[in-house]
């Protein structure tokens, strides 16, 4: 009798699987339910919420659920976790280096086949400087969602009370210049306000350096992970660097954008991703300017990336079509007015909403001007430590105060070493 | 006898069988927890530490014990042990005998002794997260709370969470701060324990406070003292969000601590095999201590 029971309810599970299994072999579903991954707070996570709100009204037969997994960091060791266990979701949202340890290991879709049904063209759309970084081995892994460049961000009545121009400076030499103007010393010899803060902390160092070795003409490392850092323009920037912060005294390592909305410093960097943030928060007026140029004006882009984890053939497509959504020039458009974010498609620039909100607030424009200096970000940040190597560096020298050559040397070696052994 | 001795035995035997599965019934529950969340987590970090293996990739390369031997060529990991003890040393004493101090205060019949235990309780119930947020605004020297403290005095202000040489005292400061509470409570109720005759005995012998405290008092504690200093050190030992949020290890590692490190290795770095092969050793680290910890124990405490 017992024994019966046993073997009914075995028989049962059994037929659910093969039922299960079977229908994954049937025709497309009248409904599909897709989960994307999604990251960031504030502004910039409710507007993805109205994304997402916004595609299931559009659509019946896909309903994409949204979840909210933390910080990248969190993302990325989600993600780690959801692929040991097997269960990842269709779609998430990667800081844009973490896309090629993925991409290496086809953990994500390799999305050309998607891109070659749409037919030619497809791509056309797509900001070339934007698009670049979601390619491993010459095929396209992801699309680009949220996409940022480094931003000087410039306290105007700072500037006005120091006697300089309303305008954030042109070139690092007159950065140099102004941080000095900028720079405030009580009759105790206490700094009461610095010019600049330099920006520590583990996904964020390096990332202002690159703008300031790419303003100088230079690089960090290229495709086949040759290291540049030894030559004159890294070190040119490492040496201003240092200089303001131990023989000028007018900059200051820092690592909360409070440091400007406190006064103790003058100027910031940050993402465009944090303008919304910063313009709203801060009690003086603030100007989001590009990075200083030098020899010549280049940043390199960060922000995120959407990759397609999904494993299953329908919910695939969905998850495409919903991806097709998130980066049309529409989506990307609000995204832009509403978090300062670039839009990665060019004909954004032409939905009347944003065209609309740019006249009003001519300073967010900032975003779609730098469109024409972005370039990919150095080889050396999708090495598992690359980051760090490179946060170790400016630790180094505006911490440690250590000789700037030496301090390169080190970094290449570690660089060098982190590529041989794992990621070769 | 023959006759009935056969059924008795059957008897028991059955009874046995029924007590056997009586005891899986009631033990089963707890022991699978145990082996799906602690048991075949160890086992599997033990495999895993063999290896080389970035936690996306299908392959994993079988190292042997090279991850191991690495530790003994890793700078950063001498650097992180040796802020780890620094760390837990330093917690632990400074924690401890501050709480101590305190519970002997609190355990006289002082007006608001209530008020001031809740207050010195309440940061064990704080988020440690929102406690390092705090405290990274208090440490800040231009506009944080510490300011307003050391520059009456005349001190210098240093930006401790950027200095190499005060970025661990930081988080070392902070530790303390939000464990003091827990101890506190735990030393008032054994100092509730202790019959007031003896000292009642004491004070007629003209015995002097000193003497009470350190020839009563302490040796009746001792076994509280020892409970705090095992599980305060191994706490500490496993500190990670205080650092994490602070300093982020930084500024170069000198607030760089063990579990954090780890962290690093296996969540940004993509190294499991590494991050388990330490991971074992803290576990084999942290059963050594308590192995020794707890033979001196026996010359020590009067329980």
């Amino acid at each position: 009798m017992k024994k019966g029971i046993f073997i009914l309810v075995v028989m049962l599970i059994a037929t659910t699987f093969l039922f299960a299994a079977a229908k994954a072999e049937e025709q497309k579903p009248d409904r599909i339910e897709i989960l994307y991954w999604r990251g960031l707070t504030g502004v910039a996570g409710e507007a993805q919420e109205e994304i997402v709100r916004r595609f299931n009204e559009s659509r019946d037969d896909i309903h994409v659920v949204v979840e909210f997994q933390g910080a990248y960091a969190e993302i990325l060791q989600k993600m780690q976790a959801a692929l040991a266990a097997g269960d990842v979701p269709d779609l998430v949202l990667l800081d844009s280096p973490h896309l090629q340890i993925f991409a290496k290991d086809e953990a994500v879709q390799n999305l050309d086949r998607f891109v070659k049904a749409e037919g030619k063209g497809f791509l056309d759309d797509y900001v070339p400087g934007l698009l670049a970084d979601s390619y491993y081995d010459g095929s396209l892994y992801a699309l680009p969602a949220l996409r940022s460049t480094p931003l000087l961000y410039v306290n105007a009545d700072a500037f006005v009370e120091a006697g300089l121009p309303k305008r954030a400076p042109k070139t690092w030499e007159e950065f140099r210049e102004f941080a000095k103007k900028l720079t405030k010393v009580n009759d105790r010899g206490e700094t009461t306000q610095y010019g600049v803060g330099f920006t520590l902390g583990a996904t964020t160092a390096h990332w202002y350096f690159q703008g300031a070795v790419y303003a100088y003409d230079g690089r960090v490392s290229d495709e086949k992970f040759n290291m540049y850092l030894h030559e004159e323009p890294a070190v040119k920037a490492a040496t201003l660097w240092q200089d303001m912060v131990f023989k000028d005294k007018t900059g200051v390592p820092s690592t909360t954008h409070d440091d400007l909305f406190t006064g103790k410093v003058a100027m910031v960097f940050g993402s465009t991703g944090s303008m919304g943030n910063v313009m709203r928060r801060a009690s003086f007026e603030v100007i989001p300017a590009f990075i200083p140029g030098q020899v010549r004006n280049g940043v390199p882009v960060g922000g995120s990336v959407i990759a397609m984890p999904s494993t299953d053939k329908w919910r695939q497509w969905a998850a495409w079509e919903f991806l097709k959504f998130f980066t049309s020039p529409e989506s990307q458009a609000y995204l832009a007015e509403m978090t300062g974010y670039m839009p990665s498609r060019i004909s954004s620039a032409q939905v009347p909403s944003l065209v609309e909100y740019y006249n009003k607030n001519p300073h967010w424009q900032v975003a779609i001007d730098q469109l024409k200096y972005v370039q990919p970000q150095a080889s050396v940040i999708s090495l598992p430590k690359g980051t760090e190597i490179l946060r170790q560096m400016v630790e180094k020298l505006l911490i440690g105060n250590q000789d700037v050559r030496k301090v390169m040397a080190e970094t290449e070696a570690d660089l060098i070493k982190e590529y041989n052994e794992n990621f070769k | 006898m023959a006759v009935a001795a056969t059924p008795l035995h059957k008897q028991m035997s059955k009874r046995a069988r029924r007590d056997m599965w009586t005891f899986f019934a009631f033990t089963g529950p707890t022991f699978i927890l145990l082996a799906v969340f602690i048991f075949w987590p160890i086992f599997y970090s033990f495999y895993l530490s063999l290896f080389k293996w970035n936690m996306v990739s299908p392959r994993k390369t079988f190292l042997g014990l090279q991850n191991y031997k690495d530790m003994f060529s890793d700078d950063v990991f001498r650097l992180v042990v040796k802020n780890t003890l620094i760390m837990a040393f330093f917690t632990v004493v400074v924690k401890m005998a501050i709480s101590l101090y305190l519970a002997t205060q609190l355990n006289k019949k002082i007006r608001g002794s209530n008020f001031y235990r809740a207050i010195i309780f309440s940061p064990t119930f704080t988020a440690n997260v929102a406690i390092a947020m705090v405290w990274a605004w208090i440490f800040e020297p231009t506009y944080g709370l510490m300011r307003s403290f050391l520059r009456p005095l005349g001190l210098p202000m240093i930006d401790w969470l950027k200095s190499t040489s005060h970025s661990l005292p930081a988080v070392i400061i902070v530790l303390i701060w939000s464990g003091i509470g827990y101890d506190m409570v735990l030393f008032l109720a054994a100092l509730k324990n202790v019959p007031l005759e003896i000292y009642e005995a004491a004070i007629v012998d003209g015995a002097s406070p000193f003497h009470v405290f350190w020839k009563i008092t302490f040796p009746l504690i001792s076994p509280t003292t020892f409970f705090l200093t095992i599980t305060g050190f191994i706490n500490v030992l496993k500190a990670f969000d205080i650092a994490r949020i602070m300093t982020e290890g930084g500024p170069l590692n000198s607030s760089n601590v063990y579990v954090h490190y780890l962290y690093q290795n296996a969540f940004q770095w993509f190294r499991a095999g590494y991050a388990s092969a330490l991971a074992l050793v803290l576990f084999l680290f942290i059963m050594i201590i308590t192995l020794i910890q707890n033979r001196l124990s026996k010359s020590w405490v009067h329980y």
